[in-house]
C-alpha cells in the first residue's frame, strides 16, 4: 500500500543485499592490479623522528615505495579543521615534517606488489625517535589549559542566565558533585580503509564515508585539484558512529601513492592502528551544581566541563548547550575549557556533547532527588518547561513527561522500593534505575533528483549515505509515498560524490533533511502531471488536488488515471527533477555550503526562534553481586518521542542499538591510557570491551506518539543518537539504588564497587 | 600497542576458530628498539594449491603468508567474509570449514587444502532462494550497517548445526565471538531462533 508508505515497516532495500555478502564495502570493490599500503606510526606521543632507515624494508621482495617526511614534505596542503568550517579531522598534515604530535602518528607508508610483502616491509622499517616528554590528559605536566570562549576566538561562548551563585547561596536543597567519562573509540567493525585510482587526472577514493561530498572537496584542497575531477564512492558503510564524518590523513598519502605509483593503491589499516589514525571521543571532567527549593523546584544550575583535545585542534562537544536546556531554570551558569594534550584529534562520536554532559547532569538530578526524598521522575516533571531557560524559546514539542508515564508504566517503576540497597534477589543486589535522553533535532540543506520514469518506476538520486541508518530504506518510502508506488518500484542511489549533494550523515539530521527534499522533487513531478492532466480524463479538476495515488493521478472524486497515460500527456520520456532546500531556520549560505562540502547544520536547540529536540525516559534494571560486586543489566526500556518515525522497524532498531551503547558505555567502554608515555593500552577490541551478545538484556523501545510540523514539513526528529544519552546516567543512578554507592566516574567496574 | 607479532590467542569471550597463523600486527615499533641485523630477503616462493569452495575448486598460486580470509577476499573475489581485525577478535570473517565454523583471518589458505570451505556467497540456492537463516536475519533486522553480518550468519548456522541454540542464553553465549557494533543482538538471537526449526526441516 503506497499511500502512508511513511510509518510503514518495510524489510531493508539493501537488505538482501547484506545478508548474500554482495553488499561492496570499500575495501570490497574491485580495482585492476592494486599495489598495497601499509602504514608505520609512531612510536612515541611527542618528540622528533630523528631517523627513517629504509635499507631493510626495500630489499623485501615486492616493496614498491616508501612514503616518509622527506619525500612527501609539501605534497598535501593544508584543507582547514572540520570543526572551523573546513574538511579534515585535524590541521596536522600527513608527512609534513619531523613532528610527532601523538601516539600511533603515520610516520610512514610501504608500498608494495601484495598485501603480504607490505606488510613486512613496514615491520623492516626502521624508525628512530627522539623522545619528549608528553602530557596524556587531565593531571599531566605540559598540558595547557584554555577556556572554550578564549580558544574560539569569539565563537563560542558560554550559555548563561541570571546569576546562578548567587541562587545557590540561597537554595534551600543543594547538590555538588564531580563526574567524569573516560577515552572511547568508536571501533566501527570495517577497518578504516582507502583506494584511490587515477585515470587521466581524475581521481577516484573508495572508502567508507559519512559525508562523500566533503571527502571529495576536501581532497581536492588537499591536492589542489578542482573538486570535479575527484570522485568519492562508499555505497556501503561498515559503521561509523562519527568515525568516518571527516577527512583524516590517510586518504591524501594513499592519493598520493596511487599517483606516484600510476597505479591504485589499496590500504587497509590495522585495528590497532584505528585507535590514533582517526578520532575519538575524549575523555571529560565536570562539575555539576544544583540548587532547588524544598519541593524540587531547580533555581540553579552550574555545569562546568574540561574536556581533552589534540595540541593544535581547539576541539569540543560543549554538551553544556544542552544540559542547560534540559530544565527550567531561572539561574545557570556553564563554563567549557580544552585541555591541549599530546594526543590525537577526537572527533563525533555517536551524540557527542550529550553523552559525556548528560550523564553529569542526569546523575546529579538523581542526586537531588534522594536528597530531597522525591521520586525522581517528580523531580523531572516539576522542571519540566516548554521553554528553554537561555532564550525562552519555545521547543516545537517536547514530550519528555509522556515518555516517562508511558516508559514507566511499561517497565514497573512503582513497583520499586525507592530505599537503596532494598531490593535483593538471592546474593544480588537489585536497583532501578531512569534519566531523561535528549537529542538536538539538527537539519542541513540537501539536494536531490527524482527521475520518473513512463512505465511507472522511479530513481532517486542524492548522495547521502546509509551508515545501517537504514537511509536506504526510509529514503525509499519517502519517494513512495510522494509519487504513488510500491516500494520496490523505487530504486536509490547514494553514496557517490557525483550524486546531487547531501549533508554529512551526523548528528541524526538525514532522515529529515533527505526526506524533505525528495518529496519536494516528488510535488514538482505531481504538480507537472497535474498540469498536463486538463487534456484527459480528469479534465476540469483542481490540479492541486490531483494526487498520486496507487501508480494512478487521483481526482478527490475518484476518478483516475494510470501514472503511464499521465506521464505520456506531460513529457516524450522520463521526468527528472532536481530539487534544493534550505530547511527554516538555516541561513542562505547552508546550500553553498553544502555544494562545497562543508559542515553547515543547523536548528536543533540554537537556533533564533524555535528549539527543536527529541526526548525520551530510559529505565534500566541492574543486578550488583553481593560478593564479586559484578554488574549485569537484565532490562534496558526507554520509551522515545521523535516526531514522526518513518519507518518504526529499523528505528527501533538504532534505538535498541543506541541503549545497549548507552550500557556498554557505563559498564564497559575505555580506552586505556598509558599515563607516562600517553599511548592507548588497549588498542583492540578484544581489551576494548564492547558489548557482546552474552551482554545484551531484554531491551523495549517504545514510542510515544508526537505530531510536530514545525520542526520540517514531514514531522521528522532524528533519532540515531538519542537512545544512547540517558543509558549512562539511568545505569549510575540504578546502581547507587542497587548499592548505595553513587559512581561518578564511567565505566562504572568492579572496582568502582569494592 | 603490540610491537611484536602477536601470540593469536582468543579473543576476550571468542569461542571460536583455529588459532594458528596469527598475522604480523601493526609495526609500531618500540621506541628504542635497536636495528635487527639485516637479513638477505630473499624471493619468497610462492606455492600452489586448491582451494574448495562453496563446492567448486580453485586452484591457486600464492605467497604461503596469505590467510583464508585474504585468499578469498583478494584473490578469489569473494569478498563476503569481512576483515574487522585480523586477529581473530571481531568474528567478521567468519566461514565454515567442513561445516565447522572458523575464524579465515586466523587460519592460512594453506590449512583449509583439502577441505570444504563455505562462506556467505554459497548459502543462497541456484535459483536465488535464501537460506533460512538469510531470510529470518533479512526477516528480524538482525543487522544495521550489515558489515559483521556475513560472520554472524556463518557463525550462527555453525550455531544451530553445533546444537548451541536450543535456548536464547545459550544463542547469546555461543554467538558472543561476532562483534556487531550496531548492536542488533536481541534480533540476531530472535533470528536464529527462528530459522533453527527450518534449517532442520531443510
Amino acid at each position: 500500500m503506497p499511500e502512508g508508505m511513511i510509518g510503514q515497516s518495510p524489510v531493508r532495500v539493501d537488505g538482501r543485499a547484506k545478508v548474500t555478502g554482495t553488499a561492496h564495502y570499500a575495501s570490497d570493490m574491485a580495482v585492476p592490479n592494486p599495489a598495497w599500503a601499509f602504514l608505520v606510526t609512531s612510536a612515541i606521543a611527542r618528540g622528533r623522528v630523528t631517523e627513517i632507515n629504509e635499507a631493510e624494508a626495500r630489499q623485501v621482495s615486492g616493496v614498491l615505495d616508501i612514503l616518509t617526511h622527506r619525500n612527501m614534505r609539501g605534497e598535501v596542503q593544508d584543507a582547514g579543521f572540520f570543526a572551523g568550517g573546513g574538511y579534515t579531522s585535524t590541521t596536522m598534515r600527513p608527512l609534513e615534517d619531523d613532528r610527532v604530535h601523538h601516539d600511533g602518528e603515520i610516520v610512514a607508508m610501504v608500498l608494495a606488489e601484495t598485501y603480504e610483502q607490505a606488510r613486512e616491509g613496514a615491520y623492516r622499517l626502521h624508525v628512530h625517535y627522539a623522545e619528549e616528554n608528553p602530557a596524556a590528559g587531565f593531571d599531566a605536566e605540559g598540558a595547557e589549559l584554555v577556556s572554550a570562549k578564549d580558544a574560539s576566538k569569539g565563537s563560542f561562548e558560554d550559555p548563561a542566565v541570571g546569576d546562578a551563585d548567587a541562587a545557590l547561596a540561597t537554595a534551600a536543597v543543594t547538590v555538588e558533585a564531580d563526574y567524569a567519562t573516560p577515552t572511547q573509540h568508536h571501533n566501527p567493525i570495517e577497518l578504516f580503509t582507502t583506494t584511490a585510482s587515477w585515470e587521466n587526472g581524475r581521481l577516484t577514493i573508495l572508502e567508507g564515508s559519512q559525508y562523500v561530498h566533503g571527502l571529495r572537496n576536501g581532497i581536492a584542497a588537499q591536492l589542489g585539484m578542482d573538486p570535479s575531477l575527484v570522485r568519492v564512492e562508499s555505497p556501503f558503510i561498515g559503521g561509523a558512529f562519527g568515525s568516518r564524518g571527516s577527512l583524516t590523513q590517510r586518504t591524501a598519502l594513499v592519493a598520493v601513492a596511487a599517483r606516484r605509483l600510476r597505479r591504485p593503491v589499496k590500504l587497509v589499516a590495522t585495528r590497532d592502528q584505528g585507535f590514533t589514525i582517526a578520532t575519538y571521543r575524549a575523555e571529560t571532567r565536570q562539575h555539576v551544581k544544583l540548587g532547588a527549593d524544598k519541593d524540587g523546584k531547580l533555581v540553579a544550575l552550574v555545569h562546568e566541563g574540561v574536556e581533552v583535545t589534540s595540541r593544535p585542534d581547539p576541539y569540543k562537544v560543549a554538551g553544556t548547550q544542552t544540559t542547560c536546556r534540559m530544565y527550567a531554570c531561572p539561574n545557570i551558569r556553564t563554563k567549557v575549557s580544552i585541555l591541549h594534550a599530546d594526543r590525537n584529534t577526537p572527533g563525533f562520536m555517536r551524540s557527542p556533547p550529550e553523552v559525556p554532559y548528560m550523564f553529569a547532569l542526569e546523575s546529579a538530578m538523581d542526586e537531588l532527588a534522594v536528597k530531597l526524598g522525591m521520586d525522581p521522575i517528580e523531580l523531572r516533571r516539576v522542571n519540566d518547561t516548554m521553554h528553554e531557560p537561555i532564550k525562552g524559546l519555545p521547543y516545537t514539542s517536547r514530550s519528555l513527561m509522556q515518555c516517562f508515564d508511558r516508559g514507566a508504566e511499561a517497565f514497573g517503576w512503582k513497583q520499586r522500593n525507592p530505599e537503596p540497597r532494598s531490593m535483593r534477589d538471592g546474593d544480588w543486589l537489585v536497583g532501578v534505575g531512569c534519566a531523561s535522553t535528549i537529542y538536538p533535532t539538527h537539519l542541513g540543506a540537501a539536494t536531490a533528483r527524482v527521475t520518473l520514469t513512463p512505465n511507472g518506476h522511479a530513481r532517486v538520486q542524492t548522495a547521502a549515505h546509509d551508515i545501517g541508518t537504514g537511509t536506504y530504506t526510509v529514503v525509499a518510502q519517502a519517494a513512495a509515498e510522494g509519487l504513488g508506488l510500491p516500494l520496490e518500484k523505487v530504486v536509490v542511489e547514494m553514496g557517490d560524490s557525483e550524486l546531487p549533494p547531501a549533508p554529512v550523515s551526523g548528528g541524526s539530521n538525514v532522515t529529515a533533511s533527505v526526506c524533505t527534499v525528495v518529496m519536494q522533487a516528488c510535488e514538482q513531478i505531481r504538480a507537472r502531471l497535474a498540469a498536463a492532466a486538463q487534456d484527459g480524463p480528469l479534465k476540469g479538476r483542481d490540479p492541486a488536488t490531483l494526487r498520486l495515488v496507487d501508480g494512478t493521478l487521483r481526482a478527490p472524486d475518484g476518478t483516475a488515471e494510470p501514472i503511464a497515460d499521465a506521464m505520456g500527456r506531460a513529457s516524450n520520456g522520463a521526468i527528472e527533477i532536481s530539487a534544493e532546500n534550505i530547511p527554516k531556520g538555516l541561513p542562505p549560505d547552508s546550500l553553498k555550503k553544502l555544494y562545497q562540502g562543508r559542515q553547515a547544520l543547523g536548528a536543533g536547540l540554537e537556533g533564533k526562534e524555535v528549539a527543536m529536540a527529541a526526548f525520551g525516559a530510559e529505565f534500566v534494571e541492574v543486578r550488583v553481586h553481593s560478593r564479586t560486586a559484578e554488574v549485569r543489566v537484565p532490562r534496558l526500556l526507554g520509551a522515545f518521542a521523535a516526531g514522526r518515525i518513518v519507518n518504526p522497524r529499523t528505528a527501533r532498531s538504532q534505538l535498541m542499538g543506541g541503549l545497549i551503547w548507552g550500557m556498554g558505555g557505563a559498564l564497559l567502554e575505555a580506552t586505556e591510557i598509558d599515563q607516562r608515555r600517553a599511548r592507548y593500552v588497549n588498542d583492540n577490541i578484544a581489551e576494548y570491551l564492547i558489548a557482546v551478545n552474552a551482554d545484551v538484556p531484554k531491551v523495549d523501545v517504545l514510542f510515544v506518539e508526537e505530531e510536530d510540523r514545525q520542526v520540517n514539513p514531514l514531522g521528522i526528529k532524528g533519532l540515531g543518537e538519542l537512545g544512547n544519552v540517558g543509558t549512562n546516567a539511568a545505569i549510575a543512578n540504578a546502581v547507587f539504588h542497587a548499592t548505595g554507592k553513587r559512581v561518578r566516574e564511567l565505566p562504572i567496574r568492579i572496582e568502582s564497587l569494592l | 600497542m603490540t610491537s611484536q607479532p602477536d601470540e593469536g590467542g582468543l579473543g576476550r569471550r571468542g569461542l571460536l576458530g583455529v588459532g594458528a597463523a596469527a598475522p604480523f600486527l601493526a609495526p609500531r615499533q618500540a621506541a628504542a628498539q635497536p636495528a635487527p641485523p639485516s637479513l638477505p630477503l630473499k624471493e619468497r616462493p610462492d606455492m600452489t594449491l586448491t582451494l574448495h569452495i562453496n563446492g567448486k575448486a580453485h586452484p591457486l598460486t600464492l605467497d604461503p603468508r596469505v590467510t583464508l580470509l585474504d585468499a578469498l577476499r583478494e584473490h578469489l573475489a569473494l569478498t563476503g567474509a569481512k576483515k574487522g581485525c585480523d586477529q581473530g577478535q571481531c568474528g567478521a570473517c567468519t566461514v565454515l570449514l567442513d561445516g565447522h565454523r572458523v575464524l579465515s583471518c586466523l587460519t592460512l589458505a594453506a590449512m583449509a587444502e583439502g577441505k570444504e570451505v563455505t562462506t556467505i556467497e554459497g548459502l543462497a540456492g541456484a535459483d536465488g532462494a535464501l537460506h533460512p537463516m538469510q531470510q529470518a536475519f533479512l526477516d528480524h533486522d538482525a543487522f544495521q550497517c550489515g558489515y559483521c553480518t556475513p560472520g554472524q550468519i556463518m557463525s550462527a548456522i555453525g550455531c544451530v548445526q553445533e546444537g548451541h541454540a536450543e535456548k536464547p542464553e545459550q544463542i547469546r553465549e555461543y554467538m558472543s565471538g561476532n562483534l556487531c557494533r550496531c548492536a542488533a543482538y536481541p534480533n540476531i538471537v530472535e533470528a536464529i531462533q527462528a530459522a533453527k526449526p527450518q534449517m532442520g526441516r531443510a
